[in-house]
């Protein structure tokens, strides 16, 4: 299925466009990669907090996209434009996130399941003195790390790593880069334009699993579908079965 | 500093008759709390939202603005995933907490009706029970008189707190919400406080027997002006209404004993 492979494109050359501007720097994420866990739903209160990534008064966008086409996942990456946690000056930083993911065996009739499954992960991730809280359909990820947890060296390359390992840990999952943002609030906003392309083929994907009329004509994401093959293809297998 | 069982959060609920005082008390006891050990969160139960003021919090969103605006997501047909509405919430609950050093605030504002998006509230109640897990105390401002208690809105409360004024109605309406408490909760400790006496006005209020009294609060000019003036009670100095509070909160189990109140104008008179 290629549904996302145009954006995963352009995102290899919006890092190259933005990273000229600012700092830039690519981890590979440690094998067992580890932070000790903390209880689900723990919270960071304000107070206890050394740095706050795309809090709800800051720019934030975080989004995932996947691919069955490996050379387009550089894996294991992790990439960053602009301050680490620990190099930051200010308490507040906006926050970008792309995750790309290289799998595999992605069918007509998997594919809203499993990207539920790889979507909803990052909530299972419970490390302690980090917090997150996010929207997906707002694309919004709010995080909140302690000033005990940066203290003791918590930063965005373990916060990769952990993430790309959980990732890998998925059967259909064999390749996983992350992008972070936290340079400035302009470059998070252009990395927010691919997201809104990614979360538009997500809505209609999920629009065509749950609904049993697929009439083209009223579709909000008729326009969409027009430009992703792979779509398209998604709705002829539905509309057979249905 | 605390007395509860460790571990485990204390959720004290502040319940009486409309005008008692229940804003302030339940300020004052965050206010003692503030800068201690601990985690605490101070929910603002009463739609008319006093206790934001009465600690200084700007309120920008209530779990009631959350609801409708999730409401009117869904009847707009974005209906999504349950996980996703979980998520969503629980960022919503999250981003209206008001916080100051160790002191976090929620406000509930108007309390949810009863109809078809009942599903929609049992989210807001186990979410707001999830956040709430991560503190050590929280402190209720409940809704004047009855109802809150009726609608078992307070299940998990660990200490009720019933205030009342030196008025017989005052006193009745605590010991009816004592009642209903009884037989719909499961509560460790519970106690009457009588707020803002005057004189020798504790020489002619009757307490029933089955209600144990807390403690006395003396009327407080300082106090009395911090409210009219739609000022913060943090702001305020230390007073001998707080040492009653917090003599209470003793009693109650809130705190130990062994924490310093100063000067205590009024004893405890019994102890449940």
């Amino acid at each position: 299925m290629r549904l996302f492979e145009e954006i995963i494109g352009e995102l290899g050359s919006f890092r190259e466009a933005v990273q000229r501007g600012s700092t830039f720097r690519a981890y590979r994420a440690a094998p067992g990669s580890a932070w000790p866990q903390s209880e689900r739903g723990s919270i960071v209160m304000k107070s206890e907090t050394a740095v706050e990534l795309g809090s709800p008064k800051d720019e934030s966008v975080s989004f995932l996209v996947w691919t069955e086409d490996a050379s387009l996942v550089k894996d294991g990456v992790i990439s960053l434009i602009g301050p680490d946690l620990a190099e930051s000056a200010v308490h507040s930083l906006p926050f970008g996130k792309a995750v790309i993911l290289g799998v595999n065996g992605f069918t007509e009739e998997n594919c809203y399941e499993r990207h539920r499954e790889i979507e909803l992960l990052r909530f299972d991730v419970n490390l302690e003195g980090y917090m997150m809280r996010a929207v997906s359909q707002h694309m919004r990820e709010w995080s909140r790390i302690s000033t005990e947890a940066l203290a003791k060296g918590f930063s965005l390359k373990i916060m990769g790593g952990v993430l790309i390992e959980m990732y890998r840990s998925l059967d259909y999952v064999h390749a996983a880069e992350i992008l972070f943002i936290t340079s400035s609030s302009e470059d998070v906003r252009k990395l927010r334009g691919l997201g809104e392309r990614s979360n538009k083929i997500i809505g209609a994907m999920n629009k065509m699993a749950v609904e049993l009329a697929l009439d083209c004509s009223t579709c909000e994401y008729n326009e969409v579908c027009a430009q992703v093959a792979g779509l398209r293809s998604l709705r002829d297998s539905l509309a057979k079965e249905k | 500093m605390r007395n509860h069982e460790e571990g485990t959060t204390a959720i004290v609920a502040v319940c009486g008759k409309g005008g008692v005082g229940k804003t302030t008390i339940s300020a004052a006891i965050a206010r003692i709390l503030l800068g201690k050990p601990g985690r605490v969160l101070a929910i603002d139960a009463d739609p008319s939202v006093g206790l934001a003021t009465a600690l200084g919090f700007n309120v920008r969103k209530t779990v009631d603005d959350i609801r409708e605006d999730l409401i009117r997501h869904l009847k707009s047909g974005n209906t999504g995933n349950r996980e996703q509405v979980v998520a969503r919430l629980d960022y919503e609950i999250f981003a209206a907490l008001e916080e100051k050093g160790n002191l976090a605030f929620l406000a509930i504002g108007r309390p949810e009706g009863a109809g078809c998006y009942c599903q929609v509230n049992e989210l807001l109640r186990d979410i707001i029970t999830a956040v709430a897990d991560n503190f050590d105390t929280i402190v209720i401002d409940g809704e004047a008189g009855i109802e809150q208690v009726n609608r078992r809105v307070m299940e998990r409360v660990s200490h009720l707190l019933l205030v009342s004024d030196s008025s017989a109605r005052g006193i009745a309406v605590a010991q009816s919400i004592a009642e209903v408490a009884g037989k719909s909760m499961q509560y460790e400790r519970a106690g009457l406080l009588v707020n803002r006496l005057r004189g020798d006005e504790e020489n002619y209020i009757r307490i029933p027997d089955d209600l144990p009294c807390l403690g006395w609060v003396p009327e407080d000019e300082e106090i009395r002006t911090y409210n009219l003036r739609g000022r913060s009670i943090l702001d305020s100095p230390e007073t001998p209404f707080f040492n009653s509070v917090r003599d209470c909160l003793c009693s109650l189990g809130i705190l130990s004993e062994d924490v310093p109140s100063g000067k205590r104008i009024y004893k405890s008179t019994e102890i449940p």
